[in-house]
């Protein structure tokens, strides 16, 4: 008996050559069991099988064999509304690849009826460096003005992004500390990324240290950018391999051990430009090269076991990022991170492997669907009474941190990495001063 | 849009009514893959009140219904073929938990897991544990009377049903039991658990909450031959111990789990486990845990591990009960069996089974509750495949027969639904399912609950001759 990964039924499809019919053997390992629902943050919010992975694989195989219209704007709903948060791989039996599935529909729907206008916006904007560096400096200047703080104010909708880029304010000032460790010879090169490079420029300064703290060392690499992921995941495949192809080349000409990530949105995509690039043999075996050197940064800190820093006695929740704990299955490693900090108080957070709405740009093209996700996490954040949650993706941050800035709350999200900084940073000012 | 749709909409608001053939195509098909039926119309009631509007007007308008929970069933019992499916997964409230008194009042739509999970912080369960139970409702149990790997100690969903609201089908309310277990007259309780949905609508469910055991132990025994995992099974239950659960798994079934993310460390060389489960008051359990471990030793077993912590033993839980699902690893398509043997049977229907698997050229998964001789044969398939479909179709009858000879039945749990329609006849004469559908037509006289199911028309003389009801 065989048990490879995917069947090969010859079939006859009634959208030949498109991407969902070349990803169709995935379709084929679902058994209908039903384990995905109760995984699935739409399926909860809506209440309709329509809006499950299991609804969702009928409706592909339904577009594959012709019963359904690409075009028809009821199943282009359905599929809209998945956040991509791949909970559901993580409670398939069967292993279906619901990810590469989503995206493949996506790209199939997009050639029969056009990405939703404020997707196609920001996606332009993510795929052109000068574009992007404009928005992002002009988001900077909002933050810095203090304006956000003040449109953050603008109850619901309205002042929701003002409130995400609000809540990208580095929390601690940033401290530099003398690094007394020696590299011990795996060197690393951080994706810079360009959210994180933009708004988040303290986390990857913080992540540099905390590494170099460790004994990790390192090197820059220059002309990399966007990872592609808000594409692929909106359908736009061209876009994203063009954006993959670009920080592959300069991957290619860093010689560190390492690419370190601490957007776990972005780790996972790097991890799958082999399968983005499947098709053009000339970059398939590039991108496996590249993918296996790619690390998120507390998988790095957690075999390594952090050095211990100065205490922080404060009650901290953590939240798992979808693409940490589903895509990636980088599940104990940010918690091992966090308890290398003395007294932190880590309390558990109910469903904390569940998405919280973000999912890329998907709180800005389905905000009602986002925010009803949102307002599940936020109990539970609430009921932990944790001043800060605790999760390592941009995303993710700027969701849960917004939504903590509309309800009033005083806690705020931060980047796991930026706590062992601050906890750092503490010990070695003791040290100067004790 | 039709104009009951509309009506339908007046009572349960826009969007919770789905007519459209792309808004219906998802409630088509429920946990069997294969088959699939079309709805007329698909309708979700927000609210108890809701629901009793809905089958008062579907009474009104003489249409036919089948109630649904979250379609993992297994026999095709929740399909509607041209009837309104009414879809019961937004009614998941869990009215009240009576701790002291250990009962529970919930919505049909609950998930079996949650409320256990919500027993949980006062040292109490839900006993009745399908191994889809994180995932289907509280009523769809009722409606099934479900089992699971722990009825072997606890009793199936009707041992823990304690009362009923349901609305019957031409839209009257009735209580059936008492929260208090008095019986007065005939136990139409026990009638219901179990109709497959064919006497009404479940409302609410007072369910017995049954107090965690003091003590459990859950141990894997490994065997060599399938022979001698079933010869264990008998000696187990042979020596009076009562097994809080007792499952077996065969080689592809192992392999197939172990290839799954809910790979459990079975030993993926083994013919066959054993995954025991004892448990009870500290004292003693020891004793017992022993004694199981020496009679699998005796009956063959190389190695039987104890599960250390309860995390091993979760972990050898999880990979049994998503045995089902990772079964999508080996084919696209897959129908399950659900024949009850006597225990002393085991070693010769396994035997029948494999032989049949042989001739057909297919692959059996067995994976089931040996302790209380509930087989569960899967046969993995491509439905594609015409040779292929015809020759599991072909094997599946040649097991049921196979398990009715042994003096068996045709199902234990899953229900008879659409998919074993076929096999009534095998076990019951015409007077019998004659004397079943005048049961049925005391609680739906006009024949509008879940048609179609569960009696083959044809057994039924004066059904068959009347018009199918629409």
């Amino acid at each position: 008996m065989s048990h490879s990964a995917t069947h090969t039924t010859a079939r006859t499809t009634a959208l030949p050559g498109s991407p969902l019919e070349q990803a169709a053997s995935g379709l084929d390992m679902c058994v209908h069991c039903g384990f995905c629902l109760q995984a699935c943050p739409t399926y909860l919010a809506l209440d309709d099988e329509n809006d499950s992975p299991r609804g969702r694989l009928v409706l592909m195989r339904g577009l594959l064999e012709g019963e359904l219209n690409p075009a028809d704007p009821d199943v282009g709903t359905h599929i809209d509304r998945c956040l991509g948060c791949r909970g559901c791989e993580s409670a398939c039996p069967s292993g279906v690849p619901y990810g590469q599935l989503l995206e493949a529909t996506r790209a199939t729907l997009a050639q029969h009826r056009p990405i939703p206008l404020i997707a196609r916006v920001i996606l332009a904007v993510f795929r052109n460096p000068a574009l992007l560096a404009l928005a992002l400096g002009a988001a900077r200047l909002l933050r810095a003005t203090g304006l956000t703080r003040l449109l953050a104010r603008l109850p619901g909708r309205p002042g929701f992004p003002f409130a995400m880029v609000e809540s990208t304010r580095p929390l601690h000032t940033p401290t530099r500390y003398a690094n007394d460790v020696s590299p011990s010879g795996t060197t690393f090169t951080l994706l810079t990324g360009c959210v994180m490079e933009g708004l988040f420029a303290h986390t990857n300064r913080a992540t540099e240290r905390v590494l170099e703290a460790n004994g990790f060392g390192r090197q820059d690499t220059a002309n990399q950018g966007c990872c592609g992921a808000l594409h692929a995941h909106a359908g736009d495949l061209a876009s994203a391999r063009a954006l993959a192809r670009r920080n592959i080349a300069a991957f290619e000409r860093s010689s560190a051990d390492l690419i370190v990530t601490n957007s776990s949105g972005c780790g996972a995509m790097l991890r799958e430009y082999p399968h983005l690039l499947a098709d053009e043999p000339a970059w398939t075996e590039r991108a496996s090269r590249v993918a296996a050197r790619v690390r998120d940064v507390s998988e790095l800190l957690a075999a390594r076991g952090p050095r211990p820093g100065a205490a922080i006695p404060w009650r901290v929740t953590y939240d798992a990022p979808c693409h940490l704990q589903h895509a990636q299955r980088i599940v104990a490693q940010p918690r091992a991170v966090l308890s290398a900090i003395p007294q932190l108080d880590l309390v558990p957070l109910a469903d904390s492997d569940q998405c919280c709405g973000s999912a890329g740009i998907f709180n800005l093209v389905e905000p009602d669907v986002s925010e009803r996700v949102l307002e599940t996490k936020l109990r539970n954040i609430q009921a932990t009474r944790a001043t800060l949650v605790a999760t390592g993706n941009p995303g993710c941050l700027m969701q849960i941190g917004a939504g903590l800035i509309q309800a009033k709350s005083s806690a705020r999200a931060i980047h796991p990495v930026e706590l062992l900084d601050a906890s750092y940073a503490a010990q070695a000012q003791h040290r100067a001063d004790p | 849009m039709i104009p009951l749709a509309r009506e339908l909409q007046d009572i349960v608001g826009a969007g919770w009514v789905k007519s459209g053939s792309s808004d219906l195509l998802a409630y088509t098909s429920d946990g069997l893959p294969g088959y699939r039926r079309d709805p007329l119309l698909a309708v979700f009631p927000g609210s108890r009140d809701e629901a009793i509007a809905v089958v008062q007007l579907l009474a009104k308008r003489n249409v036919s219904f089948v109630p649904r929970g979250a379609g993992t069933g297994l026999s095709g019992g929740a399909l509607a073929d041209g009837s309104v499916l009414i879809g019961m997964q937004r009614l998941r409230r869990i009215i009240e938990l009576d701790a002291e008194n250990r009962t529970a009042r919930v919505e049909p739509g609950v998930v079996n897991v949650h409320l256990t999970r919500a027993a949980t912080p006062h040292g109490l369960h839900y006993a009745p544990d399908p191994s889809s139970q994180s995932a289907c409702t509280i009523g769809g149990n009722v409606a099934e009377n479900a089992g699971g790997p722990h009825c072997l100690k606890y009793g199936v969903t009707t041992n823990h049903v304690l009362a009923l609201t349901v609305v019957l089908p031409d839209g009257v309310v009735v209580q059936l039991g008492s929260a208090t277990q008095e019986t007065e007259g005939y136990d139409l309780l026990g009638t219901f658990v179990g109709s497959e949905g064919c006497f009404g609508l479940v409302l609410d469910v007072t369910v017995r909450l049954t107090p965690n055991p003091e003590a459990v132990r859950t141990m894997l025994a490994d065997f060599t031959t399938i022979d001698a995992a079933a010869r264990a099974t008998s000696d187990i239950v042979a020596s009076g111990i009562v097994p809080a659960a007792l499952e077996m798994m065969d080689a592809p079934t192992i392999q197939a789990v172990e290839s799954s993310i809910y790979a459990a460390g079975y030993p993926v060389d083994a013919a066959a486990v054993l995954l025991i489960e004892l448990d009870g008051s500290a004292a003693g359990i020891e004793a017992d845990a022993e004694r199981v471990v020496a009679l699998c030793r005796s009956a063959g077993a190389r190695r039987v591990e104890v599960a250390a912590d309860e995390t091993q033993r979760q972990r050898l839980w999880q990979g049994r009960k998503k045995a089902f699902g990772a079964m999508g690893r080996v084919s696209s398509h897959l129908v399950v069996q659900d024949a009850v043997i006597p225990r002393t049977q085991l070693p010769a229907v396994l035997r029948e089974i494999a032989a049949v698997a042989a001739e057909e050229r297919l692959t059996v998964c067995n994976v089931f509750h040996a302790g209380d001789g509930n087989l569960h044969p899967n046969i993995p398939y491509n439905a594609n495949d015409p040779d292929e479909s015809a020759r599991v179709h072909r094997a599946m009858g040649r097991i049921m027969q196979a398990c009715v000879a042994a003096g068996g039945s045709v199902t234990g749990e899953h229900g008879i639904g659409l998919d074993k329609l076929d096999y009534m006849p095998l076990i019951f004469s015409d007077e019998s399912l004659a004397a079943m559908c005048r049961v049925r037509e005391v609680f739906d006289p006009g024949r509008r609950a879940n048609p179609g199911k569960v009696i083959p028309v044809r057994a039924c003389r004066e059904w068959a001759l009347a018009p199918a009801a629409r």
